[in-house]
């Protein structure tokens, strides 16, 4: 056989090895990861938690500061996104309200000219 | 010999270089595998759990809990979520971020949510969950998805104990617990003191202001914020963060020679003129003790 044949058939041999250890063997861990990466039942459930958070404080500051953790998107966004994969799996009512009524106050939610302050 | 060496060599039956082509190849190859699987198109884990989150989105995610129990009071919930950030022992982390928030000033007030919720963990540490008779709960009844990484929720049975429960939609038969039996304050009556002693043989650190709390009962309250003064400056702190003494307990690192006053923030009379006390001086050196008052409702 050719010894560049050889040659390139040994660096595909070594590029499959190379590929198979970085993603099967030792893949590239997020050991430190943000809440924008959880998992959409996880997101809902931290949605549900801010809602929950909410319905005592009525703070929507507070609930948009939160809200960002998880996405870039619009805060009302995410929780509208929250609420019908919430109604998809099976939420309880009473958890679908009190997401609904975090939406309901966020969709006429104005930021506060300085800001958001803690 | 050299010439039929090279002879052999020009007949192509023996490699000029051996086989190290071979070996520069493979590593070739394997070098490209990794920077395609490490740089180029890394594993991306865009459904991560909460175990993994990072160390302050942890504490975030504590507080969150904290916070969402103090508006729900649904425990259940709170434990199933706490169990999904992999705490070791989940109270000792919330009391361990609730004493770490309090040394920095508790800029975000949540210390005592954190406290608050580590107390009725505490009182129902030893209460299980009403598990529905057989029949009631149908198989697999869900009480939140799996770890998998799926993206579709799966179930967990109710029963089991095994299983992170990752996410609480709560239209199912959640587990009602047992009454909590928390103790509490009686709404509108002011605290007063019981004991003021000073205390030399202390087992616990020296130049300690070590407050406990209990109601009328005698039953030690968690999560009583108290208000510390000195010379202009404050500081608040909370029973309930040392479990392991009293849930009624909390105390204060003194300053030798400084003058505190302090006052329960629910009500009750201002203990002042407090100070470090001298137990003994043993070769120019003091041996400072602690103040132990004990607040009580009547």
């Amino acid at each position: 056989m050719n010894r560049w044949l050889k040659f390139f058939l040994m660096i595909l041999i070594g590029l499959a090895l190379g590929m198979v250890y970085g993603w099967m063997v030792s893949p590239v861990e997020y050991l430190d990861t943000t809440p924008s990466t959880l998992r959409y039942d996880y997101r809902t459930d931290y949605v549900l938690m801010i809602a929950e958070i909410f319905d005592s404080s009525q703070d929507a500051n507070q609930a948009v500061r939160q809200l960002a953790q998880l996405s870039s998107d619009p805060p009302v966004e995410i929780v509208i996104q929250s609420l019908a994969y919430g109604s998809q799996i099976g939420y309880a009512s009473e958890d679908l309200v009190l997401i609904q009524n975090l939406a309901t106050s966020l969709q006429i939610w104005q930021p506060d000219p300085g800001g958001l302050t803690p | 010999m050299t010439q039929e060496i090279r002879r052999i060599r020009e007949d192509g039956n023996l490699p000029r270089k051996g086989y190290w082509y071979l070996l520069t190849g493979l590593v070739i190859g394997i070098l490209f595998g990794l920077i395609i699987s490490w740089v180029i198109a890394p594993v991306k884990y865009v459904d991560t759990v909460p175990s993994s989150l990072r160390s302050d989105f942890k504490n975030e995610f504590r507080s969150q809990i904290a916070s969402a129990y103090y508006s729900t009071n649904n425990l259940a919930r709170a434990k199933a979520r706490l169990d999904l950030l992999g705490d070791p022992d989940p109270i000792q982390a919330l009391t361990y971020q609730a004493q770490n928030l309090l040394d920095i000033g508790d800029p975000t007030n949540t210390a005592f949510l954190l406290a608050f919720l580590t107390s009725a963990l505490k009182q129902n540490l030893g209460l299980s969950l009403e598990v529905p008779s057989p029949g009631t709960v149908p198989e697999n009844t869900s009480l939140a998805p799996d770890n998998t990484n799926t993206a579709s929720p799966t179930r967990i049975t109710l029963t089991t104990t095994s299983g992170t429960p990752s996410k609480l939609p709560s239209n199912i038969n959640t587990p009602t617990l047992r009454p909590s039996n928390t103790p509490s304050p009686t709404p509108g009556v002011p605290f007063i003191l019981k004991s003021n002693k000073i205390v030399c043989d202390s087992p616990l650190r020296s130049l300690l202001l070590q407050v406990e709390v209990t109601n009328s009962a005698n039953q030690p309250i968690p999560g009583t914020e108290i208000l510390i003064s000195w010379s202009g400056d404050e500081d608040r702190f909370f029973t309930g963060l040392k479990p392991e003494i009293s849930d009624g307990y909390a105390d204060y690192l003194m300053t030798p020679d400084v003058v505190y006053s302090i006052q329960l923030v629910k009500g009750g009379m201002v203990v002042s003129n407090l100070t470090a006390p001298s137990c003994s001086i043993e070769g120019g050196i003091t041996n400072w003790g602690s103040i132990n008052l004990v607040f009580q409702q009547p």
